[in-house]
């Protein structure tokens, strides 16, 4: 797979970090967050990602792309943790893109990919159930095909960004509950297709879908053939906790600094707070855990741009190791702060909101370990 | 001692059979429906609650007999926290019954008792705690509002901060500084200010649950009459840490972390991974036996520091400390095991569903948005009252001596 050079990829992370620092400020979070149309995200700052080319980064050049792999996508997504970003874009351009990339039929990849690169198509991924959990294979969801068209029943989870896609992209069983596993592509507004919207822990927003006879042309599905589509969603969603992973390492770093500058000012007992060994050593625990994710999730990004054979497990070793740092690193950034991190008016809650969905998106740690678990018992079992 | 006799008693059981009958006629329905739901209660739907324990006396049971409390025995206390929790009522409040009224009837003047003893006990009078100041967090005696004697009167300028509940208070017991020139633990006085004076504002702080708890308290020119002050001026710090003391072991509600178990097995129950109830998950199940053992860990140091306050009027540094520290990281493990669940659902917050009147569609079981109200809250719970690291400290210092 063709990938950035080294420089390309130092170039990438400056841009898009220099960008968001200077138009993605707390105050213009606040603002997109609370917006009065419940969107909760910018649709401007969507076509400037579109022009800076974030949303194709790593789509084909054919498709208006840039070429990347998994690596440039975590510079993005890394960029995104690290100033809130609130815009969709795991749905879109790391979940989304890639299915229809994979998966789809040519006339799928050449109208709907350039569509994404250039802004003009948000994508959701609506696979998992509420009877489910993390199961990565729990679809009670059923396409029956139906003279010429499909007809859709069922009933998908929460998914951030359903509330404001222009198309889901929806999994479902082929004909019965023993079908093959396929995805299709719906339409957010259609007839027999029903959102509960609502908003997530860390501002963002989303919905949980429901389809009562929902009636779709047989092109809505993503391919033409009826294989199962388990080992590509199960794919597919290791590329969205990855990416996933990335955006907490972003918010870990910036959640870090704030409180080490946060430290460094705050007088107590007539010095900074800085100057406590005990909290010394908990900023360098801070800071040694976002390092150490850090270096795990480049590793198993890497790993899936070599198509390396333990890149799976590469992906799951990240989540366990980036879920555990998230949850320390979040929490001791508020318990560091005292009260000032228990306030909305301050980013830092914000941050531990955001890390602690970043923890548990598609599969929390305790769900990667007993998958750990299980594969490397099967291998001894082998 | 080692060993205590915690024999089974018969009369505990008719006190609980007593409570539990009492919550099953007493609360009001619109509370019980509230609670029921996880919703939060109106000032005055939760004033009419502790009005109707107050007739009992049973807000300040564990107070003495002769300050107008009913003597009750650790044991006694413990079981009617239970109680309560377990009928579904609201968390008690301890601003007035824990930490205004023993300071009061210990330290107080025979008027001061008269005063405000009754209205607490029948908790006509709702109380803050006016400690915390933008400058002054886990260094308490650092702080600044400055209170000056003329006359008869204090004026009091200045400000407190992270005040819970000030927007519901009528009284604040605050520590003030009447001597900027001694040493900052001996320039500090213990008044007691009507919120109602002229020169107080009460601003909201939004909190990261998006509710209203916390304010911050500006004083300007604030007149507090001087038989408003406990005790002697200058000599406040003496009673603020024996506050302190208690409110570490008020800090710890054991209903509470029972009402957050029982709600964290609901939502275990009801949540699931391929079809299957999280609840029968092995590793689900060993992180709910590891609370039971943590929650009769702190029942048994709660026990320990309600019969040292019994017996010797406060309880003991190191066992306040102690218990305030494991208490709350209790309370965060407990709720840590329900977002576990809940990130399972997409970690929905409708924290709207928490009024009464909305009428949205809630999405994963019913507890989801109380439980993550609660889990955002309670990361305050290693803050407030003292941080751990601050008990950690006491502990060193005060009970090891290093």
């Amino acid at each position: 797979m063709a990938v950035f050079s080294a420089d390309e990829r130092q170039l990438l992370h400056d841009s898009v970090n220099a960008f968001l620092r200077e138009n993605y400020g707390f105050e213009r979070w606040k603002r997109l967050a609370r917006g009065a149309e419940m969107e909760g995200f910018g649709r401007t700052e969507w076509a400037r990602y579109a022009e800076l080319g974030w949303l194709g980064v790593a789509l084909p050049e054919w498709a208006g792309g840039a070429g990347g792999g998994m690596t440039e996508l975590g510079i993005v997504m890394a960029a995104a943790g690290r100033h809130m970003v609130l815009e969709p874009l795991l749905g879109t351009i790391v979940l989304g893109a890639r299915a229809i990339e994979e998966a789809g039929t040519e006339t799928q990849r050449e109208t709907l990919l350039a569509l994404i690169a250039t802004g003009r198509l948000i994508l959701a991924f609506c696979h998992a159930e509420p009877g489910g959990g993390y199961a990565r294979d729990y679809v009670h969801t059923i396409a029956r095909q139906e003279g010429g068209a499909f007809i859709v029943d069922g009933e998908k989870s929460f998914a951030l960004g359903a509330h404001a896609a222009d198309t889901l992209i929806v999994s479902a069983r082929l004909s019965s509950q023993a079908g093959p596993l396929g995805l299709f592509l719906v339409p957010r507004v259609a007839a027999g297709v029903r959102l509960n919207v609502a908003p997530a822990l860390d501002g963002r927003a989303g919905a949980t879908v429901s389809f009562a006879g929902a009636k779709l042309a047989l092109n809505a599905r993503i391919g033409d053939g009826d294989e199962d589509r388990l080992a590509m969603i199960d794919r597919l969603i290791d590329r969205g906790a990855i990416a996933a992973c990335a955006e907490a390492c972003g918010a870990m770093a910036a959640v870090t600094e704030a409180t080490i500058e946060y430290l460094k000012t705050r007088q107590q007992f007539g010095q900074p707070l800085a100057k406590f060994q005990v909290l010394q050593h908990r900023l360098v625990d801070m800071s040694v855990s976002g390092e150490e994710a850090r270096a795990i999730v480049h590793a198993a990004l890497q790993a899936l741009d070599d198509e390396a054979p333990h890149a799976q497990r590469a992906v799951w070793a990240a989540k366990v190791q980036t879920a555990r740092a998230a949850r320390f690193v979040g929490g001791q950034a508020i318990q560091l702060h005292g009260g000032m991190g228990m306030t909305d008016e301050l980013a830092i809650g914000h941050y531990y909101k955001r890390l602690t969905l970043c923890e548990t998106l598609l599969g929390d740690g305790e769900f990667y370990l007993k998958r750990l678990g299980a594969a490397a018992a099967a291998c001894a079992v082998a | 001692m080692f060993i205590h006799a915690m024999q089974h008693n018969r009369e505990l059981d008719t006190f609980r059979a007593e409570v539990r009958a009492f919550c099953t006629r007493e609360i009001p329905p619109q509370v019980a429906r509230k609670q029921a739901r996880g919703q939060h209660l109106e000032k005055d739907e939760y004033d009419a609650w502790l009005k109707r324990l107050g007739a009992r006396g049973w807000l300040t049971g564990k107070w003495p007999k002769e300050h107008g409390g009913l003597g009750w025995s650790p044991e006694q206390f413990l079981a009617f926290q239970e109680e309560l929790g377990r009928s579904g009522a609201p968390p008690l409040v301890s601003f007035g019954p824990t930490m205004a009224g023993p300071v009061i009837y210990t330290f107080g003047t025979p008027q001061q008792k008269t005063k405000y003893l009754g209205d607490i006990i029948s908790n006509n009078t709702w109380w803050c705690q006016g400690y915390s100041e933008p400058g002054a967090g886990s260094d308490l005696a650092g702080l600044k509002t400055r209170a000056v004697r003329e006359g008869n009167q204090y004026v009091v300028n200045g400000q407190k901060i992270w005040t819970s509940m000030a927007h519901w208070a009528d009284m604040m017991f605050a520590l003030v500084r009447t001597d900027p020139n001694a040493k900052k633990q001996e320039g500090i006085s213990f008044l007691l200010i009507d919120m109602k004076s002229p020169g107080i504002t009460v601003r909201p702080i939004i909190g990261i649950t998006l509710g209203h708890h916390l304010n911050e308290v500006f004083f300007e020119n604030v007149q507090v009459p001087v038989e408003n002050r406990i005790g002697e001026e200058n000599k406040g710090w003496t009673y603020a840490k024996f506050l302190l003391a208690n409110e570490r072991v008020g800090n710890v509600d054991v209903a509470k972390l029972e009402a957050y178990l029982r709600q964290i097995r609901s939502l275990l129950e009801a949540t699931k991974e391929g079809g299957k109830a999280l609840a029968e998950d092995p590793a689900f199940q060993r992180r709910l036996a590891e609370h039971e053992v943590g929650l009769a860990t702190v029942k048994a140091l709660m026990a320990d520091q309600l019969a040292a306050a019994k017996a010797n009027g406060a309880p003991s540094l190191m066992g306040a400390a102690a218990l305030k520290l494991r208490g709350t990281e209790l309370v965060q493990a407990i709720l840590q095991t329900g977002i576990d669940a809940l990130g399972r659902h997409g970690m929905v917050y409708q924290s709207a569903a928490l009024h009464a009147g909305w009428n949205g569609e809630l999405i994963g079981p019913q507890e989801s948005a109380d439980v993550l109200y609660e889990h955002l809250y309670r990361r305050a719970a290693t803050i407030y009252g003292g941080s751990s690291e601050v008990q950690k400290n006491i502990i060193a210092k005060g009970a090891l001596g290093l």
